[in-house]
């Protein structure tokens, strides 16, 4: 059967054309690389220090929750599995930061 | 008749339950485990800062990024899975094994390296954090590949379809899981001072 509608309509309404340029997945790997490399900068950069610590620690958290929000699928889902990857880095988070802290002084 | 246009959202993450449940089980081992290295640190920051300084940092920052890719691509095959792709899926699931096998073997030259200089267990406290930490993980990443592996095998035979691939769900899961706690480990080991 001839589809009906013109070549270039259909074209515009393909599930590619309404893909965007890039995925949202593509975008949050390429700000995980980002801030990855962030992290090495600092490592390789020979500076030390309890602020500069813990701003790593933090951009660690932050890649953490974006990969169990957007890779592991949690972002969508309501109730006490949403926010699982989010306590779980929490926790660790706080102890370590305590931690580095303490070692601070 | 009125179409409603909520969308019900989701009460369970992807994949099968079980998974979850050993995922969390696995994430309490690694937070005990930082927890552990970070408060150990505090005893003797000196020690700690000193081997950290003997670590490839370079190394560190290449398996970073291998896992990450490696997850980008399960993400994708997933999707694909979820359109019915078997070979599309099967295709990104190969490539995340590539990334896994990347991480193996450069961790591999790193503790040849390590191993070559007589460090051990015992050398002293660092080490023995540093080793049994990312040993653990090591093997965390050798399981994720055992498991994306039988998928990609059933995933071939074209076990999976748009309706049923929970399986695949169950698999990337766990993978990402091994993604996120080296995320934390990277920094942890290799970076705070």
């Amino acid at each position: 059967m001839a589809n009906p509608l013109p070549s270039d309509l259909r074209d515009a309404l393909s599930p590619a054309a309404r893909r965007p340029w890039l995925r949202p997945c593509t975008r949050v790997y390429l700000v995980l690389v980002g801030l990855t490399l962030v992290t090495f900068g600092i490592g390789a950069s020979g500076l030390g220090g309890l602020p500069l610590a813990l701003a790593v620690l933090g951009l660690a958290l932050v890649k953490g929750q974006l990969v169990g929000d957007w890779f592991m699928g949690l972002r969508g889902l309501r109730g006490p599995w949403r926010w699982v990857v989010a306590l779980w880095l929490l926790v660790p988070g706080v102890l370590i930061g305590i931690a580095f802290t303490l070692a601070s002084h | 008749m009125s179409v409603p246009l909520t969308v019900q959202a989701n009460r369970y993450p992807p994949g099968d339950l079980a998974i979850w449940i050993f995922i969390l089980a696995e994430l309490g081992v690694f937070a005990v485990f930082f927890a552990a290295y970070a408060f150990a640190r505090v005893g003797d920051v000196a020690l700690f800062n000193a081997g950290q300084a003997t670590l490839d940092r370079g190394a560190a920052l290449l398996n970073t990024l291998a896992l990450i890719t490696g997850s980008f691509f399960v993400v994708r095959a997933v999707a694909l899975i979820r359109e019915g792709d078997n070979r599309g899926c099967v295709r990104w699931l190969l490539a995340a094994l590539g990334m896994g096998l990347v991480f193996l073997v450069v961790k591999g030259f790193e503790y040849a390296h390590h191993f070559g200089a007589g460090v051990t267990l015992s050398t002293n406290t660092f080490y023995m954090f540093y080793l049994s930490l990312t040993f653990f993980h090591f093997m965390h990443v050798i399981l994720g590949m055992v498991i994306l592996a039988a998928v990609a095998l059933k995933a071939r035979a074209g076990g999976y379809s748009a309706a049923d691939h929970s399986g695949v769900e169950t698999g990337a899961s766990y993978w990402h899981m091994v993604d996120l706690v080296w995320l934390i480990l990277f920094p942890l080991i290799y970076v705070m001072r």
